[in-house]
């Protein structure tokens, strides 16, 4: 049977070994209901110098409508590494922006963003508004002749900012067919557009006609993409597959795809040619007298554009380079004999035609640019983690001052060994 | 991919059609010397009818007066400004003729001024190889101007020809049944097919 005195000295021992092992527990793993200053996207950045001087017991959360700028979130990223907990609610837009050059001879931008759907996103560079885009099924384009300063996208005030890439150096384009109007109008409208071309045409059995200085050697060192207007891309043999899958662009046109070596690379096989009725009155557009439609799609390629009679125009990739195949094999007839304007039409689709599948080199990044934020909703769940549903349940009281809690368990051990000595215990 | 279809073009003032046979003898020459698709008849366009513009390579001669209407005028300038070749022949190969002062000023009105085209120009080694425009049998016959001329004229756009003039009579000189071809030692309508290819290929 213990005594009082015995007791007392047992519920001393047992109070300052259950106080040492809490606060050892507390150190290890962080209390949830410590105190948590919190912020919106309107104050956060004033806030940051003086979260920085908080212990690192205080929790931050941010409570954002759109994303803090880049600084600010990599400040918040530094304090998380700091020992403290940052968390963050809300729902920003998530929008991305990137701007890429495209092989042309102008030297044009393409601006893509992908933004939530049916949403508006106004596009703008340092000089002005540039444009707006309606966004469907997550994205949206615009090609821009050229940028002033940095872009920005801005959907319901979130904005995404991208700079303007390097151009890209233009290189040859190869035309190779049979001698005839179609290949010829081609060259005509691509150099006119001002990419350099050379051109070989088939004129007699062993007798080629070579137009345009430059290298007709398919390497993407030298040639941006090659233009078949009919089977003679033959005589390039397994050369264009190789170019192809290296990085280089091929338009097949017309019949083109039959060639034994064009066609693996075609993204699909081609029907019998479709013969729409013109009358002799008739203003003649693209496709109005026929083209070879696109049938047997492979699986990777996608449909561009179709038309009462098929799939006139498909594209796929193949490798590291981008195949287009277009049914149309007279579209000279259009700029010939179409209506007003179809002269610089026919020049425009031809060179938007090229400069899609035109090899372009990875660009060089440098550290200033992939700081910007081009995708700030990505940004910040990269640095800080995925947004929580709500806030956490802060507490708004002070967290216990640990030095009392140790000053507490000395005066419980104190008092232990006081007690033993009293009663003439060691 | 659709044939070649050499035409002739048809204009309101003028003999339009001196040369008939033109048209077949240089059909049979694209057929005997290339593997260019040719449509095996010609066909004759008249200049006021925009259809003329579905024929990029028209070929015009005749021995009158030129004077284009203006639909004609319309449809030239259009079918130059789209990147087609006119060639026009004077069948008088006479510079003191009608033909020569008419159809000179109205290319001048309507396309601009003509210029001496250089004899290395790429038209001469398009296909075969010349050292100039090939001299005729006419240029020497007592008829027209009695002179060989050393050029042919051009009107060019971006760097092409889209107007090509001869004083040399070559509507004379290819004027014959094909099957006569076999006569001759040397081929005369060979420089044709330069025009043709070129006309295909530049």
């Amino acid at each position: 049977m213990r005594s009082p005195r015995s007791r007392f000295e047992l519920a001393c021992r047992i109070g300052a070994f259950a106080l040492l092992g809490w606060l050892l527990g507390t150190s290890v793993m962080p209390t949830p209901g410590r105190r948590v200053a919190r912020a919106s996207q309107t104050d956060v950045e004033a806030k940051l110098a003086e979260w920085t001087r908080l212990p690192s017991s205080v929790a931050l959360h941010g409570d954002f409508s759109t994303t803090p700028s880049a600084w600010a979130i990599d400040w918040l990223a530094a304090l998380r590494h700091s020992g403290h907990a940052v968390t963050w609610s809300g729902s920003p837009p998530p929008v991305a922006l990137t701007a890429e050059a495209t092989a042309d001879p102008r030297g044009s931008v393409r601006l893509s963003v992908a933004a939530p759907s049916d949403d508006r996103v106004s596009l703008r560079d340092d000089a002005s508004v540039i444009d707006s885009v309606h966004v469907s099924n997550l994205g949206g384009s615009v090609t821009v002749p050229l940028l002033v300063g940095d872009v920005r996208a801005n959907v319901l005030g979130q904005i995404a900012i991208a700079s303007p890439p390097d151009s890209v150096p233009l290189k040859t384009i190869v035309v190779v067919g049979r001698a005839g109007w179609e290949g010829r109008f081609v060259v005509a409208a691509l150099e006119e557009r001002g990419w350099p071309v050379v051109a070989r045409f088939a004129v007699a059995p062993n007798v080629d006609v070579t137009q345009g200085a430059g290298s007709l050697v398919l390497d993407t060192a030298r040639v941006a993409a090659v233009v078949a207007i009919d089977t003679v891309v033959q005589r390039f043999g397994g050369a264009i597959a190789r170019f192809v899958r290296s990085g280089g662009g091929l338009v097949l046109a017309g019949a083109s795809s039959l060639a034994p070596a064009a066609a693996p690379l075609a993204p699909g096989a081609i029907g019998t040619r479709f013969r729409p009725a013109v009358l002799p009155r008739d203003t003649l557009d693209l496709g109005s007298t026929g083209f070879f439609p696109v049938t047997s799609l492979k699986p990777d390629a996608v449909p561009l554009e179709r038309r009462t009679g098929g799939i006139a125009i498909a594209a796929r990739r193949v490798g590291a380079g981008r195949v287009i195949q277009v049914g149309y094999d007279d579209s000279w007839r259009w700029r010939m004999a179409g209506a007003a304007g179809s002269e610089n039409a026919h020049r425009e689709w031809w060179s938007n035609l090229v400069s899609a599948v035109a090899y372009v080199p990875e660009p060089a990044h440098s550290a200033a640019r992939t700081s910007l934020p081009s995708a700030p909703l990505a940004l910040l769940v990269d640095r800080l983690g995925p947004s929580r549903a709500s806030a956490p349940a802060g507490i708004g009281r002070a967290a216990v001052d640990r030095r009392l809690i140790l000053a507490f368990i000395m005066i419980l051990l104190i008092a232990e060994w006081a007690s033993r000595r009293l009663r003439g215990l060691r | 991919m659709t044939d070649f279809v050499f035409a002739t073009a048809q204009y309101e003032s003028g003999d339009w059609d001196s040369a008939p046979l033109v048209p077949p003898n240089i059909i049979d020459t694209i057929a005997k010397y290339t593997e260019i698709a040719v449509a095996p008849t010609g066909i004759t366009v008249p200049l006021s009818d925009p259809r003329m513009l579905r024929f990029p390579l028209l070929y015009m001669t005749g021995h009158l007066p030129v004077r284009f209407t203006d639909a004609e005028r319309r449809n030239a300038r259009k079918f130059v400004e789209r990147g087609g070749l006119l060639f026009i022949d004077d069948h008088n190969h006479d510079i003191d003729g009608t033909f020569h002062k008419t159809a000179t000023e109205e290319i001048t009105r309507t396309f601009g001024k003509l210029s001496d085209l250089p004899n290395d120009h790429a038209l001469y080694s398009a296909f075969f190889k010349f050292d100039g425009p090939p001299t005729t049998t006419h240029e020497l016959n007592g008829w027209g101007d009695n002179l060989v001329h050393k050029h042919l004229q051009a009107v060019q756009r971006n760097g092409r020809i889209a107007v090509l003039y001869s004083s040399k009579d070559y509507s004379s000189e290819w004027n014959y049944h094909p099957e006569s071809k076999r006569f001759l030692s040397v081929d005369n309508t060979r420089f044709a097919v330069n025009l043709v290819v070129y006309a295909l290929t530049a």
